[in-house]
C-alpha cells in the first residue's frame, strides 16, 4: 500500500522566497536527516581557554608551543561553529525561514555539508594536523580567509532578526544575537592571538612580552589610544551629509579634552579598546555638531570631555558631550539602543536602517566590527559612502558586547536637552584573569 | 478639572458624629467608643490617588467659595490617609512599636487623625482660618517624623528585617508627601485669601516659575556653610547649562533633593581631597541645568572619590551611612554615629515651633536643617536617609534620580523632574 509522503510536494506550497531559497540547496528537506555529522561536532564540549592561560601560554612561546596552539585552534573552531549552527536550528521556524536569516544559516550549514562558496569553513573540518612551523604558516594564512569569508554574517543576521522581531520576544532575540556576537569575538580572539604569536615568533624567535603578547597589550596607554582615535576622526572631511541627511555645515569637529588619571596604562586587547573608543567618540562628535548647528550655531563649540579613572580593579573612561542627549520618542531608555528588537528600539525596523543593512550584507565587504574596518571606512575611499556602520546601527551594540566581554560595562546616561555621558568600565586584565574564558 | 459640584457636600460627615461639636474641645480619649468608631469608619474607605490638578484647581481662581471647597476636600482626603498610617504603625512588631521614637510618631499620627476626623464642617471663612491654623499646627508636629522614624528604626534593626523596614518606610514617605501636599496647599490658599499682599510668587504648593538656579544658590549656600563649619573648608559650585530656565514644580521638594545631594557631594569632595593628601585647591562641584519638553534635568558632578561598586546597591537603602562608623560598616551599635545623634538630639528633642514656617518657603528645608543650624551642630553627614529620600521625592511625580560612580574619582547624580503644568496628569 502506498503511503503518502509526509512531505508535501514543493510545488503546492506558497512560493515564498524563503522556500525557494531553501529548496535550491540539495534536497533541503533531507537536511533533517543529515544533521548527524553536525551533531557529532556539536556534541563535543568547547575547550575554553582562560585568559590567564592565553597570556601565560603566550609569554613562554616557542615553536613547539606554537604548534600545540595551532592544533588547538584547528580542532576547536569546528566545534564552536557547530554549536552556533545548533543555536540557529533552535530558533523558531518562522525566523530561520526569513530570507536573510536563511542566508546566514545556509552559510554555516553548507560549510559542513559540502564545498560551497564558503570553502574555508568546510576545510577547517578536514584540515590536517599541523606538525611544523611552515605548516603553521600556511595555517595562519588559511585562518585569515576563514574569518573574512564570514564577514557577511553580522549585518545579514542583524537584518534578518530585525525583520523577524515580531516573532521573537525581545529578550530571546537579544540574547540570541548576543550569543552569536560574543562567540564570534571568541573565535576571533583565538585566531588573532594565535596568528599574532606566530608572527612574533617568526620575526623575533620569541614574544616580547612588554609590548604585546599576541593581541594583548600589557601596558596599553589610554590617553594615547584616545588621541589616536581623535586624530583619525578629526581628519575626516566635514562636507558629507550626516547619515540622517543633516548637514551640520561649517561646524568643525569638536575638540576632545582629556583629564583625570591621564597617565593610566592597563593590560587589554588593543583592538577591542580602540573599537569602543572610536565608536563612542564618533557618536559624541556627530551629536555635538548636530546640536550646535541646530541650537547654538554662533557660540564656541563646546569640547567633548574624556575622563580617565584608574580604580583598583577597573579602568573607567567617561565621555561627556554637549550633544543634546539621546532619549527620543523612539528610544525610551539608553539601554534600548543596544537592543536588536524593534519592541525596544523602533529604529530597527525603519526603512532606512533596513535598506542600509541590506546594502552592507549584500556587498562583498560585510562587517567585521574591528578598528581596522572603522579606519578603512573613513579613508578617502570609504568616505564616499557616509558612515556605513553608523547607518546600520550596530556600533553601539557591538561596543556594548566588547565592553561586557571580559566583565566590564557600558552605560549611557542622557541629560535630555544638554548631552550624553557614556561610562565605559573595563576590568584590568592584569589583575583579574580568573573566571574569564575565551 | 474636578467640578465643584462633584465634590462631597460640605456638610458631609461620617455617620455617628455630632455636627455641633465645638472646634476647640479636647480630642476624645483614645480608647473611647467614639474614637474607635471613627477609626473604624475611616478604615473602610479605601486609599485612592487623587489628581494633582484637582488640588490645584481650588486656587485658580481663588475665591471664598473655592477655599471652602478646598477645606471640604482636605477633610475628605486626609483622615483616610492618616488612618492608614496609624494602621501601618499598629502592624509593626510589638517590640518595635515600643521604641520611644516609633511610639511617639505613631501617637502623633493617631492624634492628628482624631483631630481631623472629629473636625466639624468648615462653613465660613472664620471657621476656615481656625481650621487652617490647626492644619499648620499639625504640620509642625509632624515636622520631624522622618528623622524620628529613622532613629527608631536604626535602634530596631535587630528586630526587623531590612526589607520590611524598607517597605514600611517607602509607604510612610510616599503617603507623607501626599498628606503634606494636600495640607500645605490648603494652608497656602487660606493665607493668600486672607492677606493677598503676603503672597510672594505663587499661590499653592506648585510654583509655576520655580527657578532651579535660584534654589541651587540657596541650597549651595546653606550646605556650603554647614560644610565649612563642620569640616573646615568648602568646595566651589559651578553652575552651567540653561541658567535662566524655570519650570512649574513644588519648590520645597527641589530644595530637599538638592540639599541632600549637595551634602553628599560637598562632604565627599572635602574628605576625599584630604584622604588623597592633595595640595591643590578643592576640586569644584559642577551642576548642569537642562530643560526639555516635559522635564527639567539636573546633573551634579563631583570629584569626591565615588562609591565602591559593592556599596552601590546599598547607598539607596535606608540607613546606610558611612558617617561615624568604622570602615567595615558594622551595624552592631546602631546609634548612627555622632552625626546622627547630633541631628536627632538637636531637632527631635527640641520638638516643635519652627520659625521658618512663617515665611512660607521654609517647608521641609527649614525643618530638617533649621534646627541643626540653631543648635550649631552640623549634619553634613546624616542618617543615611538622604539618597533614598531624595530619590523618593524626585520620582514622586514621575521623575527619577540616578547615581553613577567612577570609583577613585567621583560621582555623577542625574535628577530628572517632571514639569507640573496645571498638574500635568499626575496623581498623588
Amino acid at each position: 500500500m502506498r503511503v503518502a509522503s509526509p512531505w508535501p510536494p514543493a510545488r503546492s506550497l506558497r512560493p515564498s522566497s524563503a522556500v525557494r531559497l531553501l529548496s535550491s540547496t540539495t534536497a533541503s528537506y533531507n537536511n533533517f536527516y543529515r544533521n548527524r555529522q553536525l551533531e557529532r561536532y556539536a556534541a563535543r564540549e568547547t575547550r575554553r581557554l582562560s585568559l590567564r592561560q592565553l597570556v601565560f601560554f603566550g609569554r613562554s612561546m616557542n615553536e613547539e608551543r606554537l604548534i600545540k596552539s595551532a592544533n588547538y585552534v584547528r580542532t576547536e573552531l569546528p566545534v564552536r561553529i557547530a554549536h552556533r549552527i545548533r543555536d540557529l536550528q533552535a530558533l523558531p521556524y518562522v525566523v530561520v525561514t526569513q530570507p536573510d536569516v536563511a542566508k546566514v544559516y545556509e552559510l554555516y550549514w553548507t560549510a559542513f555539508e559540502k564545498r560551497g562558496f564558503v570553502k574555508s569553513l568546510y576545510l577547517i573540518r578536514r584540515y590536517p594536523q599541523i606538525n611544523t612551523t611552515s605548516d603553521n604558516e600556511k595555517f595562519c594564512n588559511f585562518l585569515g580567509s576563514l574569518l573574512s569569508e564570514h564577514s557577511g554574517v553580522i549585518p545579514a543576521l542583524s537584518l534578518g532578526l530585525s525583520l523577524s522581531s515580531p516573532h521573537l520576544p525581545p529578550d530571546q532575540l537579544d540574547s540570541f544575537m548576543r550569543r552569536m556576537l560574543v562567540t564570534r569575538i571568541s573565535r576571533r580572539v583565538l585566531v588573532d592571538h594565535h596568528v599574532a604569536l606566530s608572527r612574533a615568533v617568526a620575526k623575533h624567535g620569541a614574544v616580547d612580552s612588554h609590548q604585546r603578547i599576541g593581541i594583548i597589550y600589557p601596558n596599553l596607554d589610554v590617553k594615547a589610544c584616545i588621541m589616536q582615535s581623535v586624530k583619525h576622526l578629526k581628519a575626516r572631511p566635514l562636507a558629507p551629509l550626516d547619515i540622517t541627511g543633516i548637514d551640520s555645515g561649517d561646524i568643525p569637529w569638536p575638540d576632545v579634552v582629556i583629564d583625570g588619571h591621564v597617565d593610566t596604562t592597563f593590560a587589554y586587547i588593543k583592538e577591542h579598546f580602540d573599537y569602543m573608543v572610536f565608536e563612542l567618540l564618533k557618536n559624541s562628535m556627530r551629536f555635538t555638531r548636530m546640536f550646535a548647528s541646530r541650537h547654538r550655531p554662533n557660540e564656541p563649540l563646546p569640547p567633548i570631555r574624556a575622563t580617565i579613572v584608574a580604580g583598583p580593579d577597573d579602568i573607567h573612561l567617561r565621555i561627556s558631550d554637549n550633544g543634546g542627549g539621546i532619549t527620543t520618542p523612539k528610544v525610551s531608555s539608553p539601554e534600548d539602543l543596544y537592543s536588536f528588537s524593534h519592541v525596544r528600539n523602533r529604529s530597527r525596523l525603519e526603512g532606512e536602517r533596513l535598506g542600509a543593512l541590506r546594502d552592507v550584507s549584500s556587498s562583498g565587504r560585510g562587517m567585521t566590527a574591528t578598528f581596522a574596518e572603522q579606519l578603512a571606512d573613513i579613508t578617502p575611499a570609504g568616505v564616499s559612502k557616509p558612515d556605513k556602520i553608523g547607518r546600520i546601527g550596530l556600533g553601539l551594540p557591538m561596543s556594548n558586547i566588547y565592553a561586557t566581554y571580559f566583565g566590564g560595562s557600558l552605560d549611557l546616561m542622557s541629560l535630555d536637552g544638554w548631552g550624553t555621558d557614556v561610562y565605559l568600565r573595563l576590568p584590568k586584565l592584569g589583575t583579574n584573569l580568573e573566571g574569564i574564558d575565551i | 478639572m474636578l467640578r465643584r459640584s462633584a465634590l462631597p457636600p460640605r456638610t458631609w460627615l461620617p455617620r455617628g458624629l455630632s455636627r455641633c461639636r465645638p472646634l476647640h474641645s479636647p480630642p476624645p480619649d483614645r480608647t473611647s467608643p467614639e474614637v474607635i468608631s471613627l477609626l473604624d469608619t475611616y478604615s473602610r474607605l479605601p486609599p485612592r490617588p487623587v489628581p494633582l490638578s484637582t488640588l490645584l484647581s481650588f486656587g485658580s481662581p481663588l475665591s471664598p467659595e473655592s477655599l471652602l471647597d478646598s477645606a471640604s476636600y482636605v477633610l475628605h482626603e486626609l483622615p483616610r490617609r492618616l488612618v492608614h498610617r496609624v494602621h501601618s504603625f499598629d502592624s509593626l512588631p510589638y517590640i518595635v512599636g515600643t521604641n520611644p521614637f516609633i511610639a511617639r510618631t505613631r501617637q502623633q499620627y493617631r492624634s492628628s487623625f482624631i483631630a481631623l476626623a472629629s473636625q466639624s464642617s468648615v462653613d465660613t471663612l472664620e471657621d476656615n482660618w481656625a481650621f487652617s491654623q490647626k492644619l499648620e499646627e499639625l504640620v509642625k508636629i509632624h515636622a520631624n517624623d522622618i528623622p524620628a522614624m529613622a532613629k527608631g528604626f536604626l535602634e530596631s534593626t535587630r528586630y526587623m528585617a531590612p526589607a520590611d523596614i524598607s517597605k514600611f518606610l517607602d509607604a510612610a514617605i510616599q503617603s507623607r508627601i501626599a498628606i503634606r501636599l494636600i495640607a500645605e496647599q490648603h494652608i497656602s490658599l487660606s493665607r493668600a485669601l486672607r492677606d493677598p499682599s503676603s503672597v510672594s510668587h505663587n499661590i499653592g504648593v506648585v510654583n509655576p516659575n520655580c527657578s532651579p538656579a535660584e534654589v541651587i544658590r540657596m541650597c549651595a549656600s546653606f550646605v556650603g556653610e554647614l560644610c565649612e563649619a563642620t569640616l573646615g573648608s568648602r568646595p566651589e559650585l559651578i553652575v552651567e547649562g540653561v541658567k535662566d530656565a524655570t519650570f512649574p514644580y513644588v519648590s520645597v521638594h527641589l530644595e530637599y533633593i538638592l540639599t541632600e545631594i549637595f551634602k553628599n557631594a560637598f562632604r565627599a569632595t572635602v574628605e576625599h581631597h584630604r584622604a588623597q593628601k592633595s595640595t591643590g585647591p578643592l576640586p569644584p562641584i559642577t551642576i548642569t541645568i537642562s530643560p526639555s519638553p516635559c522635564f527639567l534635568s539636573l546633573r551634579v558632578r563631583d570629584e569626591g572619590g565615588g562609591v565602591p561598586r559593592n556599596n552601590m546597591e546599598r547607598i539607596f537603602s535606608y540607613a546606610f551611612t558611612t558617617a561615624g562608623r568604622s570602615a567595615k560598616g558594622d551595624s552592631n551599635d546602631d546609634d548612627g554615629g555622632p552625626y546622627a545623634a547630633q541631628h536627632i538630639g538637636g531637632s527631635a528633642a527640641l520638638g516643635t515651633g519652627l520659625d521658618s514656617m512663617e515665611s512660607g518657603d521654609g517647608g521641609l528645608f527649614g525643618e530638617i536643617t533649621g534646627k541643626a543650624l540653631q543648635t550649631g551642630l552640623g549634619t553634613i553627614a546624616g542618617l543615611g536617609y538622604g539618597l533614598p529620600l531624595a530619590r523618593r521625592y524626585a520620582s514622586y511625580f514621575g521623575g527619577s534620580l540616578e547615581l553613577v560612580s567612577l570609583y577613585g574619582h567621583g560621582a555623577d547624580v542625574f535628577i530628572k523632574l517632571r514639569s507640573l503644568d496645571r498638574g500635568a496628569d499626575v496623581e498623588i
